[in-house]
């Protein structure tokens, strides 16, 4: 069931990046990670609840933030910090709703949390689970960013 | 009825309540008029969204239909058929659901039939899924895997041992692979003492994730996993006793701590890292005879084993066990100095209490206790004290000493309670301030609190963040690419330790060790 959950997030991340922002990211090896911990510069996380319990990250390295950012404003860029902050809680409600949608079409109903956007760079956030969390690294020609996927 | 004439050219509202109705009521007769509008759909995005709902919610009583349309021409309307097939778990479609898998090339299309397939979980499709345990796509494959693990194939047990052996490759072990997870998890389905024996056997592999994913899945197992471990420590290698013994201590089994006591009869217990383990391992399972074997321990001589010992016995503490320690510890020679300094050191408050009635032991305690330098642990006795009250105990309280707030900083990180009440009175008696963690996290939120630290000391193995990923996080953080860390590991492979090296340790120190020469190591490290 962990990668019959995943694979609509994968969907659904490359489908929103490269809709929003222009973005094709390549995906890469999935890892089960040495920690509960999600490394980045930029992080959006969501809780699921429902069919199974946990929480989804997505962290994106600052090069690859800034980009998307770019991609999807242009020139209009006020103030990057505040704009990469809303572009990556917009980025991840999409993606965490069309995951959603895409799991519901398969009988799984989910609920998701407003994201909640961290900002840092190099900073950490903590997944709360015993069970291994499964990581999805993609790559873009402007840095990378991981997926991770933490249910109980 | 007949709700779907015209559909198209209804109000948005209407055509929402319509749908709707459909969806509840589940009449067959709507069908040819929901499939029309799969195949052309009417363009509004959530109209076609509920389409698809109330198609699913009329086709979830309408096995036949579906197996109809898992060949139908239009690829809406197959992957429609194929997720409903799954959700329902229709049994009539396993079989042309398998033929699909076996001819399908695009992967997506594949993994929507194998997940299919696995919520059906008919016996049937074993062959389908064994087919594909080496497709090249890791999220297929451990599709596989998981649903041949639900579906308890003998026949894949194999090749679920053969993916654990590969991913122990020199190529390979760094990383731990989604599909080794799996394999473990699948393998630990099966209650069988082969499987149970080959997790056993991995216990000690390469790769720090992989070994706490069988410890897990071990401990989760509980009881089945003690006879398989009992005989792993019997002929294993000092490595596998040590992690033999720490899985028992988590099972918590009752036979577990028999055969731990039957290995020290028989003289398995000589090496000091095994039983140093196997105390622990006591502590946690506390059995009447693994109490009396713990009580036996109180006669080691190595200062950190005994903490081990004390340790186990603070959480089943027992008048028995008191009137045995009392006249140790009122004895006053060698041996109750050190069982005053463990009970001191490793914070035995419950001991403490019980021990301190007897004025002789009450008074080996004190002098331990005035020793300490350690603030957190003078509070937490001079609390004891308090308790006990009287005015013996208001005497000694007026003897503990007031600890100078020291400002040298020092971190240690280790998941066992002994070890780290170690660190505590090793590092307190440098003459550092100690925080201490169970695990590399916990270690790395005090960096990040931005205590600046001269000193960390961490064990490899932890839960939750291990050491090597603290070393690495460490020396990536600002200001402590140079502080020194110390690792202190039974680890005997070298790989393991050139990987430390690789991370940026400045030093080992090899369990077991003598508090001086963990200490020279902090004094030579910080060039004090």
């Amino acid at each position: 069931m962990d990668v019959e959950l995943a694979k609509p997030f994968i969907k659904a991340a490359v489908d929103v990046l490269s809709t929003m922002a222009f973005v094709k990211p390549q995906v890469g090896k999935p890892y089960v990670k040495k920690n509960t911990v999600a490394a980045g510069d930029v992080s959006g996380l969501v809780g699921i609840t429902g069919e199974r319990n946990g929480s989804v990250s997505l962290s994106f390295s600052k090069g690859c933030a800034v980009a998307i950012v770019k991609n999807m404003l242009g020139d209009e860029i006020d103030d990057i910090m505040q704009d990469v902050k809303d572009a990556v809680g917009e980025l991840t409600n999409m993606i965490s709703g069309q995951a959603r949608a895409g799991l519901a079409e398969r009988g799984y109903v989910f609920q998701g949390s407003t994201p909640t956007v961290i900002m840092g760079d190099g900073h950490t956030i903590s997944h709360m689970a015993k069970t291994p969390i499964m990581a999805i690294p993609f790559t873009t020609p402007d840095g990378h960013f991981t997926i991770e996927f933490c249910f109980e | 009825m007949a709700t779907l004439d015209d559909f198209r050219s209804k109000e948005f509202l209407d055509q929402i309540m319509i749908l709707n109705e459909i969806s509840g009521n589940k009449d067959s007769g709507d069908l040819p008029g929901l499939i029309d509008l799969l195949k052309t759909p009417v363009g509004d995005t959530s109209i076609d969204y509920m389409v698809v709902n109330a198609l699913n919610a009329v086709l979830s009583s309408n096995e036949a239909t579906v197996i109809k349309g898992l060949s139908d021409p239009h690829p809406g309307l197959r992957t429609l058929c194929i997720r409903v097939a799954g959700e329902h778990g229709f049994r009539n479609a396993a079989g042309p659901l398998a033929e699909i898998a076996a001819a399908e090339t695009d992967p997506d299309q594949l993994m929507e039939v194998l997940n299919a397939l696995a919520r059906i979980a008919a016996p049937s499709a074993t062959p389908v899924f064994r087919a594909h345990l080496d497709h090249e796509d890791p999220f297929i494959k451990s599709a596989c895997i998981e649903a041949l693990g639900r579906l308890q194939d003998e026949a894949s047990i194999d090749s679920f041992k053969a993916m654990l052996v590969e991913s122990e490759a020199p190529d390979r072990y760094e990383t731990c692979d989604i599909t080794t997870w799996k394999a473990v998890e699948a393998l630990s389905s099966f209650q069988r003492d082969d499987t149970i024996g080959f997790l056993v056997e991995k216990l000690h592999h390469k790769n720090p994730t992989v070994r706490r994913i069988i410890t897990d899945a071990l401990t989760a197992m509980g009881k089945p996993t003690v006879p398989l471990l009992l005989q792993a420590f019997e002929t294993g290698d000092t490595d596998t006793r040590i992690l033999a013994a720490n899985v028992l201590g988590f099972v918590r089994d009752r036979a577990g701590a028999d055969g731990l006591v039957a290995a020290f009869d028989k003289g398995q217990a000589d090496d000091a890292n095994v039983r140093y383990a196997m105390y622990e391992a006591l502590g946690r399972i506390g059995t009447m005879k693994g109490i009396i074997c713990l009580v036996d321990g109180l006669h080691e001589t190595d200062e950190l084993i005994l903490m081990a010992v004390v340790g186990g016995l603070e959480r089943h503490v027992n008048p028995g066990m008191i009137s045995t320690m009392t006249a140790m510890v009122a004895k006053a020679d060698d041996q109750s100095d050190r069982l005053a300094k463990a009970v001191i050191a490793t914070r035995a408050t419950t001991l403490f209490d019980a021990l301190y009635e007897n004025a002789g032991a009450g008074d080996a305690l004190m002098d331990a206790l005035v020793q300490s330098r350690d603030p957190e642990i003078i509070d937490a006795f001079r609390a004891v004290l308090a308790d006990i009250g009287g005015s013996r105990a208001e005497e000694d309280m007026l003897r503990l000493p007031q600890v100078d707030i020291t400002t040298r900083q020092a971190l240690a990180a280790d998941d066992s309670r002994s070890m780290c009440a170690m660190h505590r009175a090793i590092l307190t008696d440098l003459g550092f301030e100690p925080s201490l963690a169970s695990n590399g996290e916990e270690a790395y939120d005090h960096i990040e609190q931005g205590i600046q630290f001269e000193v960390i000391i961490t064990d490899m193995n932890m839960p939750v963040m291990d050491g090597m990923e603290l070393v690495g996080k460490v020396r990536n953080t600002p200001g402590y690419e140079d502080v020194p860390i110390i690792m202190v590991t039974t680890e005997s492979e070298a790989s393991q330790q050139s990987l430390a090296s690789k991370a940026g340790v400045t030093a080992f120190v090899t369990k077991p060790f003598k508090p001086e020469t963990l200490k020279a190591k902090i004094l030579e490290v910080t060039g004090g």
